[in-house]
């Protein structure tokens, strides 16, 4: 186990540094850089200036090196479009996705697996109407789906419809702060949840179905185990190695952000932040944005290797010979 | 002394308790009436001049986050909206009257040969630290501005023929400014100056490091304001709260202190539609920019329900433009060179151009033709007698016969005797919905004059990359005045600037044209006859729109959404065209 987890870890260090150093490299390849975008309202000595103090006139090999011996040090760079350290940036940012990253993984999960269990055991009217709401689910583009959300958080007033926290913030106690938090997380939880708790609910409900066939489940009801209880202690456990692969890729994808929803919702996270960070073509902010997403990313995969590892005792048994 | 005794002592308190229970019903009674009644004035605008207006939080919103809040080395949206709300003027030139008006500067004196300026100081101004402002700050912040490690982007502004003014401080309360030769906008020049205090960053200038101050990590209660608010919260990716700067040196009519409101809330909302909807939900008081067209149809039914005003500014002064790249060079191995930068080609796509359509079109009937770079929208400048070209196909197609560009082939495209097809590439600024919508309908215009236009779509600093090494053929994009007076963008008008777009940093005027534009502007910038400046322009703008060198169709009209809870507006086609006067703004409270 020891060597799987050192292996997985060289990995995960292998995808952050390659990543990274592709969105460092292209960012500063890519036509109009940062300070092409500002030298539009700039004097020719004016611009000829801000590309000095930025360090943007240093060839690509000096700027990667420079910025590879800083990240050896765990210093990001500056960024360009905020003036600030990128690792002090990415820190707040990632913590704000990690919450609502939180949120929308267990809205997600409490919609989606437990509804894949009914429609994957079930007949009837019930299963198709899960099936149908699943279809939908997964076939609305999480922008359409932000969009409808913040429609009716408008219109009805129920929920704030962006932001995460509101301007009265600052003078909250804690637990006022954590009430207006909470106010403020379902719009953005729920747009993200949707769609990901239809695809689990499409993969639960096939696993479990596959799983309910097998033998040691028709074992455990021969023996006078009751339908539900079989399904849920033999039938469940088995039909999740699909599932928690899934997991690990959700993981990363959320903890490095959606920036269509953080957009659209106001949500100050690291998605919103690479996506100003593109516009802008800041640099070191683009680079450090990408090693984050690749560190999630890995972390996630990690993770569900490693649940997968507990629940399924063939994987285990797989991992020792 | 007697003291009371017996029943008189426990009838005091009981007097007293009655005294208080009385005075609480009326109390209360008070405030349910005031609470209840109708307001007289529902849905209407306040008047400043109201001392009840005192008070409340506005919240309006940017798209974009601070990078510094220092204006001398970050010229931005948010700086810029920083630097108004925390910092004053010497003399202001008003946005919306384009009038000149005393600020810090209580009056001023200009010596016969209009070459020195003499500017006496308002008394007992103190920045928000308590500090006194005095003549020390102006000469602190000139050598802040002129100073080369600062790299200030304050300072071509305030340069003249690429010389710095000169400034000295005889007393506290004195500034003489001398200019290096004269300048026709005069003292308009002061309104380029933004100020910092000298007993904070005087250690910070001399140490090479000015420009590194007021970077947007540095703590609120560090940074000074001599302005109508003070920054007291910034939370990353959230928000920016200002409040009253209660040592504000500026009073209204009656006597009152500036500003009204006690609070701006600035919310940081990248996305345009989410900012939207939430002026629409009631979470903004106002937009940071204009609305957009397509948006003006959504906020009518607020509009009628009464939640929302939509003021028009008037038409704007920054009209989308499209131009040829008109370095020679540039075409020199093309076999399009005989005709693809001569005024006649441009003068027969300005024909080509259904103006009334663009207008429909792009900017949903919000739009106002135009014919060159000055719009309506800068009335002061705008001259209307200019070569004009009407909408005519027929023309077009004559101007093109006159040529050589035939239709010689099957195909529906003209071609020169060469044979070499009327083709050109058009870029255009991705992500602008005028521009784009705008590309499209040149594109669709110029199709049954046979020009065939292929439109590419580049986001903003690849376009701008292309324009700066003169690597395209034609770009429609954005006029962005940031000064409504000629002579304060010259790098626009003169042949050697760097806005020169379709020909830029020429060493010697390329043609004869830009030259006299050149000689021209001479003119507007050093004359202090205004009459003979506004000659001098209006000629500019005819041999311009006889040249075309940047030809403009459609300027749009200007809408603000606002909630009907602010007051205290004035209305400015330059941005922020609200907030550049937030000191006088108003709210209801209450609602």
């Amino acid at each position: 186990m020891g060597r799987y987890l050192l292996t997985r870890l060289a990995f995960a260090l292998l995808l952050v540094y390659v990543v990274s150093s592709a969105a460092f490299i292209l960012t500063r390849i890519a036509p109009g850089g940062y300070v092409d975008q500002q030298c539009v309202t700039l004097t020719a000595d004016e611009c000829k200036a801000l590309r000095l103090r930025l360090g943007a006139d240093r060839p690509l090999a000096e700027q990667y090196l420079s910025w590879m011996s800083g990240i050896i040090r765990l210093d990001f760079g500056q960024s360009f479009l905020y003036g600030r350290p990128v690792g002090a940036l990415l820190r707040d940012r990632a913590i704000n996705t990690a919450m609502l990253a939180t949120i929308a993984l267990l809205f997600a999960t409490a919609i989606g697996i437990p509804l894949g269990i009914y429609s994957g055991t079930n007949h009837g009217i019930g299963r198709a109407t899960v099936r149908v709401l699943s279809v939908i689910g997964l076939s609305v583009p999480p922008l359409i789906g932000s969009l409808a959300l913040v429609f009716l958080a408008a219109r009805t007033g129920w929920l704030p419809v962006g932001g995460m926290t509101s301007s009265a913030g600052v003078e909250m106690t804690w637990a006022q702060w954590l009430a207006d938090l909470a106010r403020h997380l379902p719009l953005p939880a729920l747009a993200l949840a949707i769609p990901m708790a239809a695809t689990l609910e499409r993969l639960q409900s096939e696993a479990i179905e596959s799983a309910s066939h097998e033998s040691f489940v028709a074992a455990s009801r021969a023996r006078g185990v009751d339908r539900m209880r079989s399904i849920l202690r033999h039938a469940w456990p088995v039909s999740l190695r699909p599932v928690l692969g899934l997991y690990g890729v959700m993981i990363g994808t959320l903890f490095s952000g959606s920036f269509v929803v953080e957009v659209v919702t106001s949500w100050p996270g690291l998605g919103q932040l690479m996506f100003a960070a593109l516009r802008a073509r800041d640099l070191f902010l683009v680079a450090g944005c990408a090693a984050t997403g690749a560190f999630f990313l890995a972390a996630g995969t990690l993770i569900s290797d490693l649940l997968l590892a507990y629940t399924d005792p063939r994987v285990r048994s797989g991992e020792r010979a | 002394m007697d003291w009371p005794t017996g029943q008189d002592v426990n009838r005091q308190p009981r007097a007293l308790l009655s005294v208080l229970l009385i005075g609480a019903i009326a109390f209360v009674g008070w405030r349910y009436w005031t609470s209840t009644r109708p307001d007289p004035e529902e849905g209407t605008e306040i008047r400043v001049s109201e001392s009840s207006t005192r008070g409340g939080t506005l919240r309006s919103s940017l798209r974009s986050e601070p990078k510094s809040f220092n204006r001398f080395v970050e010229r931005s949206v948010p700086t810029d909206i920083y630097s108004l709300f925390t910092g004053s003027k010497l003399i202001r030139v008003n946005r919306a009257t384009q009038e000149i008006e005393a600020e810090l500067a209580e009056r001023w004196t200009t010596s016969p040969d209009n070459l020195t300026y003499t500017l006496t100081l308002r008394d007992g101004v103190t920045w928000s630290d308590g500090t006194p402002f005095t003549s020390a700050d102006v000469v602190f912040s000139f050598q802040a501005i002129y100073d080369p490690k600062v790299g200030s982007q304050l300072a071509s502004s305030l340069m003249i023929d690429g010389k710095p003014l000169v400034v000295t401080a005889p007393d506290p309360k004195t500034v003489v400014i001398k200019l290096p030769q004269t300048f026709g906008p005069g003292v308009a020049i002061f309104d380029n100056v933004h100020l910092a205090a000298k007993h904070k960053y005087e250690a910070a200038l001399k140490a090479g490091k000015f420009g590194e101050a007021l970077g947007v990590q540095t703590p609120p209660a560090d940074l000074v304001s001599i302005g109508p608010f003070k920054l007291t919260t910034y939370t990353p990716g959230q928000r920016l709260i200002f409040d009253r700067n209660p040592r504000y040196w500026k009073k209204d009519a009656t006597g009152i202190q500036l500003p009204y409101l006690d609070q701006v809330i600035l919310e940081i909302v990248p996305d345009q539609n989410a900012e939207l909807v939430r002026l629409q939900a009631g979470q903004l008081d106002m937009l940071q920019q204009q609305v957009r067209s397509e948006d003006i149809a959504t906020l009518r039914p607020l509009e009628q329900q009464g939640k929302l005003k939509l003021i028009e500014l008037g038409v704007s002064a920054d009209p989308d433009l499209f131009f040829f790249n008109l370095r020679s060079p540039y075409w020199a191995k093309d076999p399009r060179r005989d005709w693809i930068t001569r005024k006649e080609f441009r003068q027969a796509i300005s024909h080509a151009i259904d103006r009334e359509a663009f207008a429909n079109t792009v900017f949903l009937g919000a739009g106002v033709p135009v014919w060159g770079p000055m719009t309506p929208g800068n009335p002061k400048w705008f001259s209307p007698n200019v070569p004009r070209y009407g909408y005519s196909v027929e023309r077009a197609k004559e101007i093109l016969a006159g040529l050589g560009l035939r239709n010689r082939d099957a195909d529906p495209w003209l071609e020169d005797p060469k044979g070499t097809e009327a083709r050109f590439t058009l870029i255009a600024y991705r992500g602008n919905s005028s521009v784009e919508r705008g590309s499209a309908i040149i594109r669709d215009e110029l199709k049954p004059l046979g020009i065939a236009v292929d439109v590419v779509l580049l986001e903003q600093g690849a376009l701008i990359e292309r324009l700066q090494t003169g690597d395209f053929e034609a770009i429609n994009f954005i006029q962005n005045w940031t000064n409504l007076d000629p002579a304060m963008s010259p790098d626009f008008w003169l042949s050697s600037g760097s806005a020169h777009i379709w020909n830029i940093g020429q060493s010697k005027p390329a043609t004869d044209w830009e030259k006299e534009i050149d000689d021209l502007m001479g003119i507007v910038m050093r004359s202090v006859d205004q009459a003979e400046r506004k000659k001098a322009f209006d000629d500019i703008q005819k041999i311009f729109a006889e040249h075309l060198p940047v030809l403009y169709f459609v300027t749009p009209r200007l809408y603000m959404g606002v909630s009907t809870r602010v007051g205290g507006l004035t209305p400015s086609i330059l941005r922020p065209q609200l907030l550049w006067n937030v000191e006088r703004m108003t709210v209801k409270q209450g609602q």
